[in-house]
């Protein structure tokens, strides 16, 4: 006799067979995807990496086993986050995509290009039958989701060497993605369908542009402001949001006079001309290299006593930022890390009050957090449910450097390095935290040996949160404690961000590890209680 | 019997490998691998650049270090060093230098091999009596094994030269807080061992204490070299306590335990322990 949750699994599985539509999402679909796929880097629009999935929950996640391994061959420091459609799986390294059965991890095709290389990649992007990627060599391709055969490659606009690491974002026909060239980083628009370019918004400002008083001089041609994350997108608002990354000449600030907008900035730019609406400048004349780039997540929430559009990032400077994401104004800002020595708090604008004597100097000179970041890229998430945001922190301070009291501008590189604090107290260390909307923790889980810079974190509505760990192990912590619920050791080093989906009415849960992606599900038995349930 | 935890020594630090001028430039430094020559690049350096910059490649009063870790220098070959040495460097307090051409290309090859590791900057001294040292007076032996001899429970020491800089061994030696910072302009792209020899104090459930040096730990488990020479697998929950404890086993008093020519004795023995560099096939 077949059980009705066989006969639904079974039901289910026939209609993917007839109707697997490889990667045929609309625009409608982007805005609120089906909770079985995983379509964004960030999941959804807003970033907030929060699945509605809760077939795997805090009763039964100690169950979890892996699904299926797909070693990904001559892969390394595997960082693309699985985007999930139907049942088909795309990963990417550089130049690289590939299409897997996402029930059993079997491989359907793989695209490559030269240049062949490999190392890090942040993943694709997926819409109207497509896959869209940026390459190495600072072209945008788009495949066909069914195939991996090529439909439009196009060259981004400017002399752009940076590496298009980050996946892109597609919106209202836009494929979305940021980048840098000599002058300075850019975010930059093509058409979705054709791969004809749309705009650019550039980071650093020219003359007669806004922003530009704020480098003295012609200090503005040292660029910088590089953009190499994700961004996040209201498609009420009509507004993109997206960080940026530092000023050029990282740590030499005396060449530089000035805030140096918009660089470390969150910035909102209008979708359809790329102009900007505002800026808010996390850490003007930046000196530590502490980019904007942590992912900018979007919420609807109370927040003291009235409803809000709110935009929250934690920045790499030690700052947990609240702004108002209609106009950027500063709304609250408080630190979440233990130990935040170069600023003695924010003014009401949100402006630090930075601390004499915490610039970079020849002989080294200590600050905390150090350049490595309070956190950094790897994804943050935000739980509707708890109403708490989730994050990987590294406490901990560093010594930083710069060359020479002699730095001229036509010197290049970035005039310097950092190296970790020697002192014990001031070593660095990973921890997920939770924390709410005033800036309070609410729990803390360190993760034993791991530093510098982490994975990112998937809350989900069973009220597990996933967080890899650098040393390997993929834990399931408890959404509301921080408690231990699950782990498994992956057997390689982590820094990706977990996704989550579902086929044939099993949820998945998916990470890269190394060179490795694994796939994690309940045993049918266990599927079987929770849909009784 | 007091068991010693000679734990620093061979902690893991990025290496920089001493390399010729270019691809296609040989190396015109005529003392380029001569360690003779490269310790007395050491000597004249610390005779005639620390007005300035610091002895032994650190930072000094008016000028930077040359030897720092997870710094990019601008002048990086023999020749880009002599020339900032015999000619000085325009528009900085570097002043051309009167030094005898060879000591200038003897400085030179001792800077290139503060960027590099102690095998690139071997000390001076009685390389023999450094070994009699290690094995004897020294007790390093008791903990450290260099090629299949020695104890089990601090790092092998047959490669140190290759991987620890000079001044990262005498440290190891003779500072008592010494500790191998991390580049910060790297990360990690995979699992290694612990490099910290971390001493610890466990308690377990039934109250029984281990004591021993972490090879390595996660969130849920400890893999741990007891005193007793055996390896402990343990899980963090089923344990009381795990105390860290705060400083290195390691002894660090050896500028004092040794007479000043012993000591230069040790660091002519260990900064030639490095094994060879296999060629391609």
């Amino acid at each position: 006799m077949i059980s009705s949750v066989r006969r639904a699994l079974l039901a289910a599985s026939f209609s993917c067979a007839f109707a697997c539509s490889a990667g045929a999402q609309n625009y409608q679909d982007l805005i609120k995807p089906n909770p079985n796929n995983w379509l964004h880097y960030n999941g959804t629009y807003d970033s907030q990496r929060h699945s509605l999935l809760k077939q795997i929950d805090t009763g039964n996640v100690a169950n979890l086993k892996a699904e299926w391994i797909y070693h990904m061959t001559g892969a390394v420091d595997l960082e693309a986050v699985p985007i999930v459609v139907d049942g088909v799986m795309y990963i990417s390294q550089w130049n690289r995509v590939e299409a897997l059965d996402a029930r059993t991890g079997r491989l359907i095709w793989q695209y490559m290009r030269q240049p062949f290389t490999k190392g890090w990649q942040r993943g694709v992007a997926v819409y109207n039958g497509k896959i869209y990627i940026g390459t190495v060599d600072s072209a945008l391709i788009a495949l066909d989701a069914k195939t991996g055969n090529l439909i439009w490659e196009s060259k981004t606009v400017g002399e752009g060497y940076r590496m298009l690491g980050a996946a892109p974002l597609i919106a209202k026909g836009k494929v979305i993605v940021g980048g840098s060239g000599k002058s300075g980083g850019w975010v930059q628009a093509f058409d979705a369908e054709t791969g004809k370019y749309a705009w650019t918004w550039n980071v650093i400002p020219k003359p007669g542009e806004k922003g530009v008083e704020t480098w003295e001089g012609d200090s503005w041609k040292l660029g910088g402001g590089p953009i190499w994350a994700t961004g996040s997108f209201d498609a009420e608002l009509n507004i993109l949001y997206w960080g940026t990354g530092q000023p050029g000449v990282d740590f030499v600030g005396e060449i530089r006079p000035g805030d140096n907008l918009f660089t470390d900035c969150i910035v909102a730019l209008d979708i359809d001309t790329g102009k900007m609406k505002w800026y808010f400048q996390n850490t003007p004349h930046d000196v530590h290299d502490w980019d904007s780039e942590e992912t900018p997540v979007l919420i609807d929430a109370m927040f003291k006593g009235q409803m809000r559009k709110l935009l929250i990032q934690a920045n790499r400077n030690g700052y947990f930022y609240i702004l108002d994401r209609t106009n950027g104004k500063f709304l609250q800002g408080t630190p979440f890390v233990s130990q935040l020595t170069w600023s003695r708090g924010l003014t009401e604008d949100g402006r630090p009050i930075v601390v004499a004597g915490s610039a970079p100097t020849v002989e080294g000179s200590r600050v905390c957090p150090s350049t490595a970041g309070a956190t950094n890229w790897p994804s943050p998430a935000y739980s509707p449910d708890t109403k708490l945001f989730y994050l990987v922190v590294q406490e901990g301070c560093g010594i930083t450097y710069k060359a020479s009291n002699n730095f001229t501008a036509g010197q290049s590189g970035s005039g310097t390095g950092y190296i970790e604090s020697p002192i014990d107290q001031e070593n660095w260390q990973l921890h997920v935290r939770a924390l709410d909307l005033t800036g309070k923790t609410v729990w803390s889980y360190k993760q034993v040996s791991s530093k510098h810079y982490g994975p990112g974190l998937l809350s989900t509505a069973g009220g597990v949160l996933f967080a890899g760990e650098q040393q390997g192990q993929f834990t399931a912590l408890d959404s509301t404690t921080g408690k231990v619920l699950w782990h498994f050791n992956t057997g390689g080093l982590i820094t990706a961000g977990p996704s989550t989906y579902s086929v044939n009415g099993k949820q998945y849960v998916v990470i890269g590890s190394y060179a490795n992606y694994i796939a994690f599900a309940l045993p049918d038995a266990v599927i079987r209680d929770a849909a009784a349930k | 019997m007091k068991l010693y935890f000679y734990c620093l020594l061979g902690a893991a630090i990025p290496v920089f490998a001493q390399r010729p001028d270019s691809a296609n430039t040989p190396n015109p430094n005529p003392f380029a691998g001569n360690s003779q020559a490269i310790a007395d690049g050491r000597e004249v350096y610390n005779d005639v650049c620390t007005a300035c910059h610091g002895p032994d490649g650190a930072a000094g009063d008016k000028a930077i270090a040359l030897g720092a870790p997870a710094r990019r220098y601008s002048r990086n070959t023999d020749r880009e060093i002599f020339d900032a040495i015999t000619k000085g460097i325009t528009g900085t307090m570097m002043p051309p230098n009167r030094v005898s051409e060879n000591d200038a290309w003897k400085i030179a090859a001792y800077i290139r091999g503060l960027r590099g590791t102690a095998k690139d900057t071997p000390a001076r001294g009685n390389v023999a009596h450094g070994e009699e040292i290690f094995w004897n007076k020294g007790q390093c032996g008791t903990c450290h094994m260099i090629r299949g001899k020695g104890g089990l429970v601090g790092p092998d020491l047959s490669d140190v030269a290759a991987i620890r800089k000079y001044s990262s061994l005498v440290a190891a030696l003779t500072k008592a807080q010494h500790r191998v910072a991390t580049d910060g302009g790297t990360h990690d792209s995979a699992l290694t061992p612990l490099a910290s020899y971390q001493p610890v104090r466990i308690t377990m459930a039934d109250g029984k204490v281990l004591q021993g040096v972490l090879r390595n730990e996660d969130s849920f488990s400890l893999q741990v070299f007891g005193s007793d020479n055996q390896l402990y697998l343990l899980d963090r929950d089923k344990l009381k306590e795990v105390y860290y404890v705060p400083t290195s086993l390691m002894p660090t008093d050896y500028d004092k335990r040794l007479t000043k020519e012993e000591f230069q004795d040790l660091m002519a023995f260990l900064t030639r322990q490095a094994l060879p560099v296999p060629r391609r096939p």
